[in-house]
């Protein structure tokens, strides 16, 4: 009875059972001729094609599998670095982000009021011209400051901010206050460069502050992770809430919220008072550490204990082991570092920690960053000088703000203040401030007041949904993107289809909206492929030379073998004289954070696996396999308010109230809840996302770090009762 | 019969490199086109155990164990159901297969289900399609945090038979079949803890009647014996009257043979 599956049966199999996952059309002429040639697929129009993944910001290689003219799945590509082979749950459901039955395929203008939902199809001429006109109202009426812009992190960035400088405008939002700006600037600050790249292979011991690589998942750093605890790495997991990287982890601190940096002051001081720091690095490569001895003598781990709830024994053991490993360990800097408004301290003592015990050629190295290389740039004159203050404050108050950074919440405010003027209008590309900036009723009470605003996106997000003009981007497997500069290579997004509708790139948006603003100088290039051979230009090489392997490899280079931190000593800044003349603390200092009334809670954020900020949910594959967004929230919490697990509950901040269900779990201190991010959304065009679970932002109040300018996501405090 | 299909393919599993990420559980839907309301794949949550704050939470990843003896194969009523005999996986004809459900009953570990839409019965297939032509199964291939890996256990270089080699720890989980056969699951779980027993005695696995615990009588070396470490739950599925009526039936369609071929 036995018999083979012979390979038509799979086929048929595969093609009958096709239209449970995808939808989509046959691959139209461009592609399938470009993908030909390359050799990458069959006449039949299937293949494997090389491209890049967007489901996050880490940019993992992708091999897109076309069958019959429509992607089929998605791998990990083995020759990129930051995907080696794998891709996480969002990479592996990006098809559908592709196919999702709710992507806008033409260029859309309101009719009804705003966030009515109405809308009518229009052509890309009528609507660039509406976009380009109503922006140059605005312009002669107003000033070009008038307008805000906003993007986010993708590889179209840097050319969408010709737009905003091109135009005129210094008032550009994106997410990084949201997100990583106290690290950011820590970074700068002492040691002069925005990141640096970390090695694992020389990990044998790792401090997480709160940085939960199993769930905000970065494709090669997860692996990485789980590859030295497989091999015996001590990973000490600092987390409010015991996460799945706690559960993975050698030790889980429970530490309570806003009180990292006291713990990493208190490992400081005991690496000083016990002499264990890495004397001749410190040496060679540090100014200012004479005066850091003094300046933690007070943060003993008896005092850190009172603050964090961490034993004065478990922190001077852990810092004898920290300084134990040496060079193989890490103090890991974290990513999303907007919690309070002391995480520029606690980063600033992260960046301390790791320079003491000189792990500096081991497991920490200088990023080459994301500098483009040796690739060749797109001619464009110089920006007009812009002279109007920022509405985000940057620099005037706050100086050490990079302008690249900005304050996306701080924007907001200003122009609802009309401080130190009013905004009129707003261009945003793939941002989604309705979702991600914190006090939601603020943001749209901004919506409200302005007279235009445009969306570029693929979806009818909650941005999109309060837009005039909603213009549709190509998603990233139906499009080309600049190069992307990785290590030793410049790696290309190429299309695996056709856009699907009227879709287009990024590209092609950003230069015809260009030139009917009157500043198409700024975008010199005839289509996207002529955009990336001006890249490759310097290089010999042409797009069709790296088609097939889908990247450049840049010619070998000198390797660098000294350090090299641009900072003002051109050493490792223990001591900031930077911050010291901007009349902040020149050496981190324990700043107590605010904290939660009787009876309230640290409302807590974070990511899962299986979602990305705001931008995923309605994602059929990925709505598939999450979990129901609940509020944790710990037994003994619930109990008192005598809750039950699943229970709604009714949640209010001194800006918002929300209604969740509750998940009562012992793996969250008592005296906080947590919930997903990127709920609730109020876009009756996302079928699959709308109506599901509840919006962080409604509840998050605004703060703003002066010296980073982040915003202090956990420091905003919840009751909970039943709903 | 444990070993006389050509290749033994099967999967290792690092139990203590599952993130729950569910990568591998959205690369088989779409390597598989599976409907969004079943799954092939799964990612049991052992829940979180232990006092504050040393607390530990284990998740252990299955799916179809291919077995060595399938109770699967042994009630199917049409054929369809069967053990490939080049490379062990276990699959089904879905052209032949009558949807009766028969096997989703008999399967231990209830990794079975009914496709609505289509009639049929459908469960992993260990990515047949693909690891004939040389890749890994998907949920193989993405695994981020490195916990899975497929393979040849007959194949004493195959990375799966290496691992079992170099694992500290193996487990399995082994269940009874009604004439008191193991079914030699080929999934082997290493650093695996004892308390992952407790996935046998979840909600889930709790449906199954009859469950003894007691000591596996497979080995694949005398070596890898030493390691295994209380690797067995005995599914025993021994006087469920619904499988006396499945082999039943099946003796009414197939006569007497010896089904054991």
């Amino acid at each position: 009875m036995t018999k083979l599956f012979s390979r038509r049966d799979f086929l048929k199999l595969g093609g009958s059972a096709a239209a449970a996952v995808t939808v989509g059309g046959f691959i139209p002429p461009l592609v399938a001729k470009a993908a030909v040639k390359a050799g990458l697929i069959d006449p039949d129009g299937d293949g494997y094609i090389p491209t890049m993944c967007e489901m996050c910001v880490w940019r993992c290689g992708v091999l897109a599998k076309v069958k019959d003219g429509r992607v089929v799945k998605l791998e990990g590509n083995p020759d990129h670095p930051n995907s080696t082979g794998k891709l996480c749950a969002r990479g592996q459901s990006g098809l559908m982000n592709t196919y999702d039955p709710d992507r806008v395929l033409t260029p859309l203008i309101r009719v009804g009021k705003r966030g009515e939902g109405k809308f009518r199809k229009a052509s890309w001429d009528e609507a660039l011209d509406l976009t380009a006109s109503k922006m140059l109202d605005i312009k002669q009426k107003y000033g070009p400051e008038a307008m805000m812009f906003s993007s986010t992190h993708n590889i179209s960035q840097p050319v969408f901010e010709n737009i905003l400088y091109g135009f005129g405008s210094p008032n550009y939002g994106t997410q990084r206050s949201l997100c990583f700006n106290a690290m950011i600037v820590a970074n700068i600050m002492t040691y002069g460069m925005e990141e640096p790249a970390r090695d694992y292979n020389n990990i044998k011991y790792l401090i997480l502050t709160g940085r939960n690589l199993t769930e905000a998942i970065s494709t090669s750093e997860t692996s990485a992770l789980m590859e030295i605890i497989s091999k015996g790495a001590k990973v000490i997991y600092i987390d409010p809430r015991y996460t799945k990287t706690a559960s993975k982890s050698t030790e889980w601190l429970p530490i309570k919220p806003g009180t990292d940096s006291a713990f990493h002051l208190a490992l400081i001081n005991v690496l000083i008072q016990e002499n264990l720091y890495n004397k001749s690095f410190v040496d060679s490569y540090t100014s200012g550490f004479e005066k850091l001895g003094t300046s933690v003598q007070d943060y003993t781990p008896a005092w850190a204990e009172k603050i964090t709830g961490i034993s004065a024994d478990t922190i001077t053991r852990i810092a004898r082991e920290f300084a134990a490993a040496g060079s193989n360990a890490l103090a890991h800097n974290g990513w999303r570092t907007s919690n309070f408004i002391n995480s520029f301290q606690t980063e600033r003592a992260i960046t301390i920690l790791n320079s003491l015990v000189g792990n500096w050629g081991s497991t920490l190295h200088p990023a080459a960053g994301e500098g483009a290389g040796g690739l060749g740039s797109i001619p464009q004159p110089a920006f007009p000088r812009i002279t109007a203050p920022r509405l985000d404050g940057v620099p005037w108050k706050f100086p050490f703000v990079p302008l690249k950074l900005g304050i996306f919440q701080e924007m907001r405010d200003g122009a609802l203040k009309g401080d130190p003027y009013e905004a009129h209008g707003w261009l945003i590309s793939r941002q989604n401030p309705v979702q991600d900036l914190p006090d939601r009723a603020k943001t749209l009470e901004l919506f409200g007041k302005l007279d235009f605003i445009a969306n570029i996106d693929i979806i009818m997000n909650d941005t999109s949904w309060f837009s005039d003009v909603v213009l549709p981007e190509a998603s990233y497997l139906e499009r080309y993107d600049p190069l992307n500069p990785v290590g030793d290579k410049a790696f290309l997004r190429q299309p695996v289809i056709e856009p699907q509708g009227e879709g287009k790139s990024a590209l092609w948006i950003f230069r015809e909206l260009g030139k009917r603003l009157g500043i198409g100088d700024y975008f010199q290039y005839q289509d996207e492929q002529d955009y990336i051979n001006q890249q490759l230009k310097p290089m010999g090489l042409t797009l069709d030379d790296i088609a097939t392997h889908g990247y450049a490899q840049f010619p070998a280079g000198e390797k660098k073998t000294e350090f090299d931190w641009a900072t003002p000593s051109e050493k490792i800044e223990i001591f900031s004289t930077t911050l010291e003349k901007g009349g902040f603390d020149p050496i981190p200092t324990w700043q107590e954070p605010a904290q939660p009334g009787e009876d309230q809670f640290y409302l807590l954020t974070g990511k899962v696996g299986q979602h990305t900020q705001f931008g995923t949910h309605n994602n059929k594959l990925l709505h598939k396999y999450e979990d129901t967004p609940r509020i944790w929230m710990h037994p003994d919490a619930a109990a008192k308010r005598s809750i039950k697990d699943w229970d709604l509950v009714e949640v209010t901040s001194e800006v918002g109230k929300i209604n969740l269900a509750v998940m009562v779990t012992p793996t969250i201190r008592p005296d906080c809840v947590y919930m997903t991010p990127g709920y609730g959304h109020l876009s009756k065009g996302l079928r699959t996302a709308y109506g599901e679970g509840a919006s962080d932002s409604v509840l998050h109040v605004t703060y703003t770090d002066p010296v980073s300018g982040g915003q202090a996501l956990s420091q905003t405090f919840v009751t909970v009762k039943k709903a | 019969m444990a070993n006389d299909t050509k290749k033994r393919f099967g999967f290792v599993i690092d139990i203590s490199r599952c993130i729950d990420c569910r990568a591998c559980l959205v690369a088989c839907s779409v390597e598989n086109t599976v409907p969004y309301t079943h799954t092939r794949i799964w990612v049991h949550d052992q829940g979180v155990k232990g006092d504050w704050p040393l607390f530990n939470r284990t998740f252990v990843p299955y799916n179809c164990m291919h077995c060595d003896n399938p109770p699967c194969t042994e009630v199917c009523v049409s054929g369809a159901t069967y053990k490939n005999k080049e490379n062990g996986l276990v699959l089904v004809d879905q052209d032949a297969c009558i949807g009766c459900g028969f096997c989703v009953e008999a399967c231990p570990y209830d990794v079975r289900y009914i496709d609505e839409q289509r009639g049929v019965v459908d469960k992993c297939n260990g990515c047949f399609q693909r690891v004939e032509t040389g890749q890994m199964p998907a949920c193989v291939a993405t695994c981020v945090g490195g916990s899975r890996l497929f393979g040849d256990f007959n194949d004493p270089e195959s990375t799966v038979s290496k691992a079992l080699k170099n694992a500290k720890s193996v487990l399995r989980l082994d269940a009874k079949r009604q004439d008191g056969k193991s079914t030699g699951p080929n999934i082997y779980y290493t650093n695996a803890s004892v308390e992952m027993v407790s996935l046998l005695t979840s909600d889930k696995f709790n449906q199954m009647e009859g469950k003894v615990p007691e000591a596996s009588e497979y080995t694949v070396s005398e070596e890898l014996w030493k390691k295994l470490i209380i690797p067995v739950l005995g599914l025993g599925i021994a006087g469920s009257f619904g499988l006396q009526a499945f082999y039943f039936t099946k003796q009414l369609i197939e006569g007497e043979k010896d089904v054991e071929e």
